[in-house]
């Protein structure tokens, strides 16, 4: 389940509790895409986890359904597994493309007045 | 220094009356966040890094009213996201006017003269269109990721100053940034004929697609330094003095995570405008349930160590005037002279 350093895109811990669920909770805190959640009594809910509380009594995590609504507030105990099914925004190297881009543009600029 | 007197005695009052009640966290800008969705993807923003059905929702203007309540700074600043995209950006900043709120409107500019045309936007002492420029032309397009927007966002700026509106620019700062030639882009605004310009070094966002080209604190006392040591006098920026003197060095300041809040969607940010470490239903559970010992160049947070943004210092310097006759002193000194 250590899930340092590779991408979290696809990533399906299985049913989780205690600690582990905690962390799975705060790397989709994290994640910049929709997750699964799986609840213990059965049934998905797909969305964004925007926000989470390991500390309130009881803790819990506050999801946008990805078909829409307001916010949902999920209790840790209701949460069978989180499953990160959406794509990772903000992954990828949008800003080294764009650098590729302008130099192939340029050169192509340089030499068409060549 | 360019902010207008109105503006200042507003905000100097504010102060005064915050620490008259001994108000150890009071709050000086909101930066009300209505939508994430942008017309840009900047290398150096990590703050529209969302999913589609998120990007398509935007708070209601009275959900935003709310929060300008519940927090009752007198400044408003709204980033986003592109603020113009949000479809009630005209009744919002109405609404905000009549309160008298002074209201930043944080644009890239793109859709500015069209919404202007629209009659979207009455001109007021309260509002100020502030625009995003990254430096010159190359520098600018470069920041942004796209061909021609510096020359869309003068556009922009002529435009909103034929019809009588107040115009800033907000300019970012990175790695790599020449002195010579951002003296060269104030003379270029100051031709232009904005209010004044506000200044800032970037933050390195977890989230940005651009990790390399943050400036760490001593290349942003250098860099700083080599710019602002000489002013001209025809360079006006809207903003306080000794925060720019703490971007070149001559102040010690520690972060205010709380001066300027931030409320979007998902609640009330945790600390700050730039790190998101969870949300708060309220502004007062945010003041109150938040860590703030945790945050801040001496908190030992490695996410706030090299930060010197200015909405964490600003508000930092802006208290020192109130808070010692050396701030008083050096923030008249500056305002009457322009010296730095």
């Amino acid at each position: 389940m250590a899930q340092d350093e590779r991408p979290l895109e696809g990533w399906d811990p299985g049913p989780i509790e205690g600690a582990a669920l905690a962390e799975a909770v705060e790397r989709a805190f994290d994640y910049r895409g929709d997750v699964t959640l799986v609840r213990r009594a059965g049934g998905e809910l797909v969305g964004y986890l925007f926000n989470r509380d390991a500390d309130a009594a009881p803790p819990f995590v506050q999801l946008f359904a990805a078909s829409g609504g307001d916010p949902v507030t999920i209790p840790y105990a209701d949460i069978r597994s989180i499953r990160f099914t959406g794509r990772d925004t903000a992954a990828g190297n949008s800003y080294a493309a764009w650098l590729r881009s302008r130099e192939a543009a340029k050169a192509a600029g340089s030499a068409r007045g060549a | 220094m360019s902010v207008p007197l109105s503006q200042m005695w507003t905000v100097a009052t504010y102060v005064l009356k915050q620490r008259l009640r001994r108000n150890p966290r009071y709050p000086l800008v909101l930066m009300l966040e209505p939508l994430f969705r942008c017309n840009l993807a900047c290398a150096g923003c990590g703050k529209i890094q969302y999913p589609g059905h998120i990007l398509r929702k935007h708070l209601s203007v009275e959900q935003c009213l709310a929060a300008v309540e519940e927090c009752g700074a007198p400044m408003v600043s709204i980033p986003g996201g592109e603020p113009l995209m949000y479809p009630e950006i005209g009744p919002l900043v109405a609404e905000l006017v009549a309160r008298r709120k002074y209201v930043y409107l944080c644009t890239n500019a793109i859709l500015l003269k069209e919404k202007l045309e629209e009659g979207l936007f009455t001109p007021s002492k309260y509002l100020s269109f502030s625009v995003h420029m990254d430096g010159l032309r190359e520098e600018h397009d470069e920041a942004v990721c796209r061909e021609g927007v510096y020359d869309q966002a003068v556009e922009g700026i002529r435009a909103a100053l034929r019809r009588g509106f107040r115009v800033t620019t907000n300019t970012t700062l990175f790695d790599g940034a020449s002195a010579i030639r951002m003296q060269m882009f104030f003379d270029e605004m100051m031709d232009l004929g904005v209010e004044g310009m506000m200044l800032s070094p970037g933050y390195s966002y977890s989230k940005a697609p651009d990790q390399e080209h943050f400036l760490r604190r001593q290349k942003t006392h250098e860099l700083f330094s080599k710019m602002l040591s000489n002013p001209k006098k025809r360079w006006k920026f809207n903003q306080s003095p000794l925060f720019l003197q703490f971007l070149m060095g001559k102040w010690d300041f520690e972060c205010t995570p709380w001066g300027n809040p931030t409320y979007n969607m998902f609640g009330w940010q945790r600390p700050c405008y730039l790190l998101q470490e969870g949300y708060a239903a309220t502004f007062k559970e945010l003041m109150e349930t938040t860590r703030w010992e945790g945050y801040g160049h001496r908190s030992g947070n490695e996410k706030c160590k090299d930060c010197m943004v200015h909405c964490g210092y600003e508000p930092t310097a802006v208290n020192t005037t109130f808070a010692s006759w050396k701030g008083f002193k050096a923030t008249v000194e500056a305002t009457l002279t322009g010296r730095l």
